[in-house]
């Protein structure tokens, strides 16, 4: 195998402690493709941007510094696998190499636990790290896949905090960065076997972030099903993301929805490193799809 | 850049002028009489502009007892008639031999100072200026001692200069009978048609095959409701009648050499391919040349874009833009030609057609020059979030113009490029790229957007029973004569006004229609509004070709992009470059009005110098000191004016300045390792006691 | 500002003041949004686009572009006891698109920081304070995951504070550092007895 890329895996929340199998997949997959994931021990919450620096934006710095430290101490760069672990961890990272007024405030706090922001690492989301031909690439995606999720028509959510602002974001990856009509997510769907498919409004927001969710429950799910009626329109076999938080929103928000609204969907939630998974021969035990909110059944059944 | 300033320049300097400040030095001087100074300080007050941060008092306390100073005084406002009286009487009285002013920039009263000394019996060079206020008493208003110490020092460093100043007469040259307009839209022919009405031979050069410019595009103008071509078609025809203009189209300015009253112009005529009736004649085919009879078009195999259409028409490679082009002259797009020959053969005995024409080089003489250069839209595909070029019912204001024209691609038939159907309800997006600091669209006001957009929900109200269309705004800014009152019309007609910013635009993938989502601020309630059309008033921008154009004439842009005009309120005809003007869109964006206002106000001026026949030009010339020059000819090269030469005088080789094209840059003079060459008004004297004075005199 | 006619209470209600005076405005409150936000907020002029960019605008009363106008005129205790203060999904999609180059989510985060120093804060963010302060995670595992995980052939915990619990003191010290327990703790208590 080729040179390994090697990063500080940060997990977040959701995804070790929700759907543990978008954690083992990831791990696994990107071994195929030449990234190594290390533990990065210690880690905590990013904190969630939306619900934490709601309250007290000089904490979110500091924690998420704390974060970053580890992997300084690591001499590692980081990837993850949530959109909003990226905006914690990837943008105080930015912020806090760009102004020196913040960085020395956070480094008076950290100095309380012997930690010091030097800014000496990068952060990456895993999606960006898969897209981009340096690390990885479309071509290596389609190379490694056994199992073609043939005949499928599966539609993509981008989520909010990987992309937007535009102007708070630099890529290293050509071709990601627009946030209007994004199609580089396709492409990573499309070399899995599948179709992707296109829905109105594909770049709406799910309605969990900001803390709405745990605020105000169905104002965050009547914009989840406004994305979900668009979804059914277009006979969608699986929704796919790269943010647990989302996939929390529209695998358990289906759930709620039913409970709330009446309405019944039925459509599986998958994050693409569930999906990627399953195209390189992951079995749905191995990647923990059973515990789903949604049953991944039809899908499945489909691919399988 | 130290190797440049040797031994031999240094000592002149100090067999000139003492250093010691207590001294008295002779006034050096090239082929004059050595006289001492006696210069005549002027401190102004400005109102409280100066006075407001410089103790005037010390200053002129301090001016007196600086060397040389004969008399120092000062004065309110010595611009005024008393103040610059001040000036002529001290000099009378006094006996000075120069005149130093303390003051604004030399940029605003220069001349008005310099014609004072004039009128006190000295030579207008003998004036040296002191910036006190834009480059001290304006920028140190916080600081009012650092402010008075900076003033002394400025003021002993003109003394010390005025000192040494010595007489200089302005050289007159001859202005050429003649001017150059570039761009043929409704500014270009406008300021043609004043020139050559002025009895100017004008040559009009246009780089399209046809005049007419974006004005020619339009359907009708606001807020008359003119035809637009109907009223445009009278100049074209003018253009091409008049005796005095020579009209090139389909050229280019390669070069431009020269100065005010003598540009030397290099035109490129790019080739048609294709002769016109003069031409074929000059070639023995009598009775041919191009006659637009059009045989051509229809054998042509290529099929291209055509551009005056915004690429909604077809075109063949061998094309005119529409029938009513002016001149009437088909043209061969070479990068689409195949060179198949077809249309030779059916050009038949006119023998119009020459494929292997080339590209013609013609060089002009004009005195003046008027830069009349236009507008491109921006491409606002970029601003990603409305959709131009994703969605196909979503077009830009100059494609609504062409569709909604009777001589456009569909007759005038306002049609949805999906399906062809009629639009029913029609969005207009204003500020589309405009206003915009986001660092992708622009950050100005396009300035006629808003009352295009009115006029379009008025053409679209004429000719569509029952549509219904509504203005996305942010401000209707409808400043113009008769504007407001054409803004009620419109409102009356039926059309809706939204005042909200378009946030972004979505397509119903099953009937192509748009849904345009916004802020209805006044009604506080966010808007989805579902039309069948959308017409975007994008921002306009310098045309292509400016930067190109711009730098061949020295012509500076602003920050802005748009082309720099010389005093945005009392010069924006002019630019900082003698004798070169612009005229409509180019210097910023404007409407027809304000574009033909322009254009005559640029004529007007670019006039003036060759009714006159002469202009003079300022002193600041570079002079060979004939018994240094040791004839290398090294500085001939590094003239960037192509203003030096070496000639031969008394059997020996020595540099001449050709002194119309000097510009007194001081790149020889820096440069010339002998020492021999003096730049009038800035000699090296002259300088070094100005460093001197600053760093050897003052009260530290 | 409350302005009372002195008439009984309903009618007062009824027939307030409803204009705009400059004694309705703190110019404190402007530069402390500014400097929390990090934005030009001063220079919003009321477009539109946000509102019309918003996914929570279609669906509630809330109107990011009314909050952003609120900013620019002081409109404090407007602002701050607004409960569509925090409908705000933090999508974005308005600073995106905003032609002005502000960042009317900031502006909202930074009203957010200020209402919480007056103790207005929905109590589900103190519970996740409440959670990180003890485990270190905003989601914290569970056992019935634990077992997921162990059948995945994972480790129970996760390499984070859930395996190396020595690091919750370091996040601890953080919180504390801004008392930010205390006082979440001080309003959760205040509000649930």
């Amino acid at each position: 195998m080729e040179a390994t890329h090697k990063y500080a895996f940060f997990l977040g929340c959701i995804a070790p402690n929700r759907y543990p199998g978008i954690e083992s997949s990831a791990i696994k997959t990107s071994r195929k493709l030449g990234i190594e994931l290390v533990d990065l021990k210690g880690a905590s919450c990013c904190p969630a941007p939306g619900a934490f620096g709601s309250i007290d934006l000089n904490v979110w710095y500091a924690m998420a510094a704390r974060n970053v430290v580890l992997a300084e101490q690591m001499k590692t760069d980081i990837a993850l696998i949530c959109n909003g672990c990226y905006k914690s961890i990837w943008e105080v990272n930015h912020k806090l190499k760009k102004n020196k007024d913040l960085r020395d405030a956070v480094n008076e706090v950290l100095k309380e636990i012997d930690m010091e922001f030097k800014g000496t690492v990068n952060v990456y989301h895993l999606a960006e790290l898969l897209f981009d031909p340096k690390i990885c690439g479309v071509e290596k995606i389609r190379a490694s896949v056994t199992n073609p999720l043939k005949g499928t028509r599966i539609a993509v959510h981008y989520g909010c905090h990987l992309l937007k602002p535009r102007k708070e974001r630099t890529w290293v990856a050509p071709g990601i960065g627009e946030t209007e009509n994004p199609m580089w997510m396709e492409e990573m769907v499309a070399a899995l076997g599948a179709e992707p498919v296109q829905y109105r409004n594909k770049m709406q927001c799910c309605g969990a972030g900001g803390g709405v969710r745990g605020y105000d429950i169905v104002h965050s799910l009547d914009i989840t099903n406004e994305k979900m009626i668009n979804l059914m329109e277009v006979k969608a076999d699986a929704l796919t993301e790269v943010c647990p938080f989302c996939q929390l929103q529209f695998d358990r928000g289906q759930i709620e929805i039913q409970e709330k609204f009446g309405v019944t969907y039925g459509l599986p939630v998958l994050h693409y490193n569930e999906l990627l998974g399953l195209a390189q021969g992951m079995s749905p035990q191995e990647l923990g799809l059973d515990l789903h909110g949604i049953s991944c059944e039809p899908f499945l059944q489909k691919v399988l | 850049m130290e190797a440049k300033k040797e031994a031999p320049v240094k000592q002149e300097v100090k067999k000139q002028a003492a250093p010691a400040p207590k001294q008295a030095p002779a006034a050096a001087t090239v082929g004059g009489k050595k006289e001492q100074p006696r210069i005549g300080v002027f401190i102004c007050h400005c109102g409280t502009n100066i006075a407001g941060s410089i103790d005037i008092k010390e200053v002129e306390a301090y001016a007196k007892t600086i060397p040389n100073v004969a008399h120092a005084d000062n004065y309110q406002y010595i611009c005024s008639t008393p103040g610059q009286k001040k000036i002529t009487d001290a000099i009378k009285e006094h006996k000075l031999t120069g005149t130093v002013v303390a003051a604004c920039s030399p940029r605003l009263h220069e001349p008005t100072f310099r014609t004072a000394t004039k009128e006190g019996g000295l030579n207008q060079f003998r004036f040296e200026m002191a910036n006190i206020r834009e480059q001290n008493s304006w920028v140190h208003m916080h600081d009012p001692e650092g402010a008075t110490a900076k003033a002394k020092d400025a003021i002993r460093i003109a003394v010390a200069k005025a000192s040494l100043l010595q007489d200089l007469t302005p050289k007159t040259v001859p202005v050429e009978r003649a001017a150059l307009v570039v761009g043929a839209g409704v500014a270009g022919m406008q300021a043609a048609l004043d020139l050559a009405a002025a009895g100017i031979k004008t040559y009009l050069v246009e780089k399209s095959p046809s005049i007419g410019g974006r004005m020619s595009q339009l359907d009708k103008t606001f807020p008359t409701l003119d035809c637009s071509q109907c009223i445009l078609t009278p100049k074209m025809v003018d253009v091409g009648r008049s005796p005095n203009i020579e009209l090139m189209t389909y050229s280019d300015v390669e070069a431009v050499e020269g100065y005010i009253g003598n540009f030397d112009v290099t035109i490129r005529k790019k080739a048609h391919g294709v002769l016109t009736m003069p031409e074929a004649e000059a070639k023995g085919i009598s009775g041919g040349g191009c006659n637009g009879c059009g045989d051509c078009e229809p054998v042509c195999p290529v099929i291209k874009p055509n551009e005056f259409e915004m690429g909604m028409k077809p075109r063949k490679a061998i094309y005119i833009y529409h029938p009513q082009v002016v001149p009437l002259l088909y043209t061969i797009d070479w990068d689409s030609c195949i060179k198949c020959g077809l249309c030779v053969t059916a050009c038949g005995d006119k023998k119009a057609i020459d494929l292997e024409q080339k590209d013609e080089f013609v060089k002009i003489k004009v005195g003046t020059a008027i830069l009349a250069i236009g507008f491109d839209l921006f491409p606002v595909e970029n601003k990603k979030e409305w959709g131009y070029k994703r969605f196909e019912n979503v077009i830009t204001s100059l494609e609504f113009e062409r569709l909604i024209c009777a001589s456009g691609p569909t007759s005038g038939h306002l049609i949805r490029p999906s399906d062809g159907e009629t639009p029913k309800r029609v969005a207009f997006v204003l500020c589309a790229g405009s206003r915009d600091n986001t660092g992708i669209g622009k950050p100005y006001c396009s300035r006629f957007c808003c009352m295009y957009s009115l006029k379009h929900a008025h053409q679209i109200y004429e000719k569509i029973p029952g549509v219904q269309s509504y203005l996305f705004y942010m401000d209707i800014r409808s400043f113009g004569k008769m504007y407001e009152e054409f803004y009620y019309r419109i409102q009356d007609e039926g059309a809706k006004f939204i005042r909200g910013r378009v946030a972004n635009i979505l397509e119903d993938p099953a009937t192509k229609n748009l849904h345009v989502y916004t802020d209805d601020t006044l009604l506080n309630r966010p808007v989805d509004m579902e039309v069948d059309l959308v017409v975007l008033a994008s921002a306009v921008e310098p045309s292509w070709d400016t930067t190109r154009t711009r730098k061949l004439f020295g012509v500076s842009c602003s920050m802005d992009g748009w082309l720099l005009e010389a005093h945005p309120k009392l010069n924006p005809c002019g630019t900082t470059t003698a004798g070169v003007f612009l005229a409509g869109v180019c210097q910023g964006p404007k409407d027809i009005p304000d574009a033909v206002a322009s254009a005559e106000g640029a004529a007007s001026a670019a006039s003036i110098p060759i009714h006159k026949g002469e202009v003079e030009l300022e002193p600041y010339f570079a002079q060979c000191i004939e018994e240094k020059c040791a004839g290398c000819g090294m500085c001939v090269n590094l003239c960037p004016f192509t203003a030096l030469a070496l000639v031969e005088k008394d059997g020996r080789q020595v540099m001449e300045v050709t002194e119309a094209k000097c510009k007194g840059c001081g790149t020889c003079g820096g440069f010339c390792p002998g020492g021999a060459i003096w730049m009038n008004h800035f000699a090296t004297p002259q300088i070094v006691a100005q460093i001197d004075a600053f760093l050897l005199g003052g009260e530290q | 500002m409350a302005r009372t006619k002195g008439y009984p209470e309903a009618l007062d209600k009824k027939l307030r003041d409803q204009r705009y005076y400059r004694e309705d405005s703190n110019p404190e409150f402007l530069p402390k949004v500014k400097a929390i936000s990090r934005t030009i907020a001063h220079m919003c002029f009321q477009c539109g686009t946000c509102t019309g960019s918003c996914p929570s605008a279609p669906r509630s009363t809330y109107r990011i572009r009314q909050f952003m106008r609120r900013a620019v005129l002081g409109l404090e205790n407007e602002a701050l006891t607004d409960p569509d203060l925090w409908l705000c999904t933090t999508c974005y999609s308005c600073t995106d698109r905003c032609p002005r180059d502000i960042a009317p989510t900031d502006v909202i985060m930074a009203m957010r920081n200020l209402a919480f120093k007056r103790d207005i804060i929905p109590v589900n963010f103190l519970k996740t304070v409440q959670a990180i302060y003890s485990s270190g995670h905003g989601v914290p595992n569970n056992d019935v995951n634990r077992a997921a995980r162990e059948k995945l052939g994972m480790s129970r915990d996760p390499a984070t504070t859930h395996s190396f619990p020595e690091y919750v003191k370091g996040i601890q010290k953080i919180l504390d550092y801004y008392k930010l327990k205390a006082n979440s703790d001080r309003i959760v208590k205040e509000r649930e007895g």
